[in-house]
């Protein structure tokens, strides 16, 4: 009984705890609005300064390096450099200050055939596993991957049961840039023929990566609490990447399959926090990219050219979603406005 | 924890369908989480409120803007009105435990999804100011499991309508490693549900708020004790249709996520502790009364080991009543750190 009671008595200990680094949490980001106020305050002075600087220089046949519409602070270092360029570039009016932080690109892609070993996931009347087909498109999908720039680790290449925290766990220590899960739906009613794509829980916080873009300018805070900053910045970052792969990869399995199997239904992009998605700290989407339990889909599914197309579309989707990222060179650069 | 006379400690959870609250004076209610307020002058003449809760707003709602201000367990984004709203429930559900007009302190434990994000727990916090004196907020699945003293090798699954909030209880405060959410809960079963029917029966009338009371009189899993035959309209006239597959297809919709998330978490667990935890696994919120549930449940579970599944006796207050117990074990101090 006693130790129960001092069970429950660190329990609450601990409740109070959090509940009081919440409240931390939440003056630490009236500070930050604070900053962010000073921040845009010396940044005008700052802009001001530059364009008067630059002025100045043009007129002796110098040019800024500061281009309108994508002002930053540290392109005051570059104003003094002895450059000669052509005299008549116009100094238009500063945008909008470019607010993206650390510049994201998409090399290694860990792909993740859902399900295997003693876990088959969902059978079809016909005996057909989920585990294996998602191997099957996974492996295909390797290949194409191959084929490109990527680098691409399977969570399994052989029918082995691997957890879901094994699976985590794996793309988190080998550092992937993506994380791309493969499942079959299996539904009722049979009939339906649906296509859907996850990512993980979106965003209560927009204005998060906003002030940690500031914040990383203007550091007033000790190393842990930047840290904690980031982390947050970067967990709303991720769930927007991931809503971009989703969007991009949902489409181009729907484009490319629709002609093949007319009754697709297009469910489109979806949240959930599925272990997978919730674990890794990566954009990560799950992909159900057929149905067991309608007889139509699981004939397709054992037509070698179908599986092929899956993965061709998945490939696509995925290069799509990371030649967008690494071209464009900054975050918020995804389709549908992200 | 004795507290004075001044002081009053409630539990509520804040559900996506329902609400509930226990108090220490011994009230316990419980509310459908809709507000509405009225459209125009005209149904405001007629409806005699400013604003309607619960299960009254339901049957105004032609007449109102109603809201039902919680989604996933958490207030839904970027909306004032639903923030609003929120906090209309809030202040329902201590009116009813009838302390108005007394200068008694309010002290209040809110379940909120174990994985809500801090700042959905700033707005709940945020909504309670001006309803509540101290506020402290707990994961939902942690109220259950602190009501039912599953403290230790426990799990406690916590299937409302927004979500299912599954957590391993291992003598400590639950880490972000021990709790998941998933969305499989209520409304998932009630959209699938609806798609399933509007599928099977096109030339039927579907609405979402019949398709609930269907769902909570005759919900199963497994195999049908009876067949379910429900009264709808088409073209105008009244039909009567089957919708026993349905709806335990819809049903059995959250059985794979929820025991595959299970799974996960056991297997967290040290792995002498496993099947303690398997046999004290304790089923609650309202979508656990679902017909035949923890059977399919220890079933889907069956590889792991034989589970022991138990439904908590009140489910729709086993969060409140826990929130109410940790309420109450809370020292003066502590509370004091929380005043809002």
């Amino acid at each position: 009984m006693r130790s129960l009671e001092n069970t429950k008595r660190q329990m609450i200990r601990a409740v109070i705890e959090t509940n009081l680094e919440n409240r931390t949490a939440k003056v630490r980001r009236k500070r930050l609005r604070w900053q962010m106020l000073r921040w845009a305050r010396a940044s005008l002075v700052t802009v001001t300064a530059v364009l008067a600087i630059s002025s100045f220089v043009i007129s002796r046949g110098k040019t800024p390096s500061i281009i309108a519409g994508n002002v930053n602070t540290s392109a005051v270092h570059h104003v003094f450099e002895p450059r000669t360029v052509e005299p008549s570039v116009p100094l238009t009016a500063p945008g909008d200050v470019n607010l993206s932080i650390l510049p994201l690109s998409v090399k290694r892609i860990v792909i993740d055939a859902g399900h295997g070993g003693n876990q088959p996931g969902a059978i079809s009347s016909t005996g057909l596993a989920e585990k294996d087909v998602t191997l099957d498109i996974a492996l295909r999908l390797r290949r194409l991957m191959k084929q490109s720039s990527f680098e691409v680790l399977l969570t399994r290449e052989t029918d082995r049961t691997v957890t879901l925290a094994d699976r985590v766990a794996f793309a988190n220590s080998n550092k992937a840039d993506l994380f791309v899960s493969i499942h079959i739906n299996s539904l009722q009613p049979h009939s339906i023929r649906p296509l859907e794509t996850y990512y993980v829980g979106a965003s209560n916080d927009p204005q998060v990566l906003q002030l940690a873009s500031l914040e990383n300018r203007q550091s007033g805070y000790s190393l842990s609490e930047y840290r904690q900053l980031l982390e947050k910045v970067y967990l709303d970052v991720r769930r927007n990447e991931s809503r971009a792969l989703a969007i991009t990869v949902e489409a181009a399995l729907y484009r490319s399959l629709k002609p093949l199997n007319p009754k697709l239904d297009d469910r489109g992009v979806k949240m959930a926090p599925f272990a997978v998605l919730v674990g890794t700290q990566m954009p990560a989407v799950l992909a159900e990219v057929s149905s067991v339990t309608n007889d139509e889909d699981v004939k397709l599914l054992n037509d070698e050219q179908y599986k092929e197309k899956i993965a061709v579309s998945l490939f696509e989707g995925i290069s799509k979603y990371a030649n967008n990222l690494n071209s464009s060179g900054k975050r918020g650069d995804a389709p549908n406005g992200t | 924890m004795a507290h004075d006379d001044e002081t009053i400690c409630v539990g509520i959870d804040l559900g996506t369908s329902r609400s509930s609250i226990s108090a220490s004076n011994g009230a316990r209610h419980v509310v459908d989480s809709y507000v509405g307020w009225p459209l125009d002058m005209v149904a405001r003449k007629v409806i005699k409120k400013d604003v309607l809760i619960g299960r009254e707003a339901l049957e105004s709602r032609s007449m109102l803007d109603l809201r039902r201000p919680l989604e996933n367990g958490v207030i839904k984004d970027g909306s004032e009105r639903d923030a609003q709203a929120v906090r209309e429930l809030l202040r329902h559900l201590v009116s009813l435990i009838g302390i108005e007009g007394k200068q008694q302190k309010l002290r209040a434990v809110v379940g909120v999804p174990a994985e809500a994000m801090k700042t959905s727990r700033l707005r709940i916090r945020a909504a309670m100011d001006g309803i509540a004196d101290s506020v402290m907020l707990v994961s939902e699945p942690f109220a259950v499991a602190y009501g039912t003293e599953a403290l230790l090798h426990a799990m406690v699954i916590d299937i409302g309508a927004g979500t299912a909030d599954i957590c391993v209880m291992q003598g400590r405060y639950p880490t972000e490693d021990d709790q998941r959410t998933l969305p499989n809960a209520g409304d998932s079963i009630d959209q699938r549900l609806l798609a399933s029917l509007q599928e099977h029966h096109p030339h039927a009338q579907f609405a979402i708020h019949a398709i609930r009371d269907w769902k909570e009189k005759w919900s199963f899993v497994g195999e049908p004790r009876r067949r379910v035959v429900v009264t709808t309209a088409a073209d105008g006239k009244p039909i009567e249709i089957d919708i026993t597959d349905d709806m335990r297809a819809a049903c059995e919709s959250i059985v794979a996520p929820i025991s595959e998330t299970v799974r996960d978490l056991v297997a967290r667990v040290e792995p002498e502790y496993q099947q303690r935890v398997l046999n004290n696994v304790i089923l609650s919120g309202g979508t656990s009364l679902i017909g035949g549930l923890p059977e399919v449940l220890k079933s889907a579970l069956s590889e792991l080991g034989k589970a022991q599944i138990t439904l908590v006796q009140d489910p729709v207050f086993a969060g409140s009543d826990g929130g109410l117990a940790i309420a109450r074990d809370a020292s003066d101090g502590d509370w004091d750190k929380l005043s809002l």
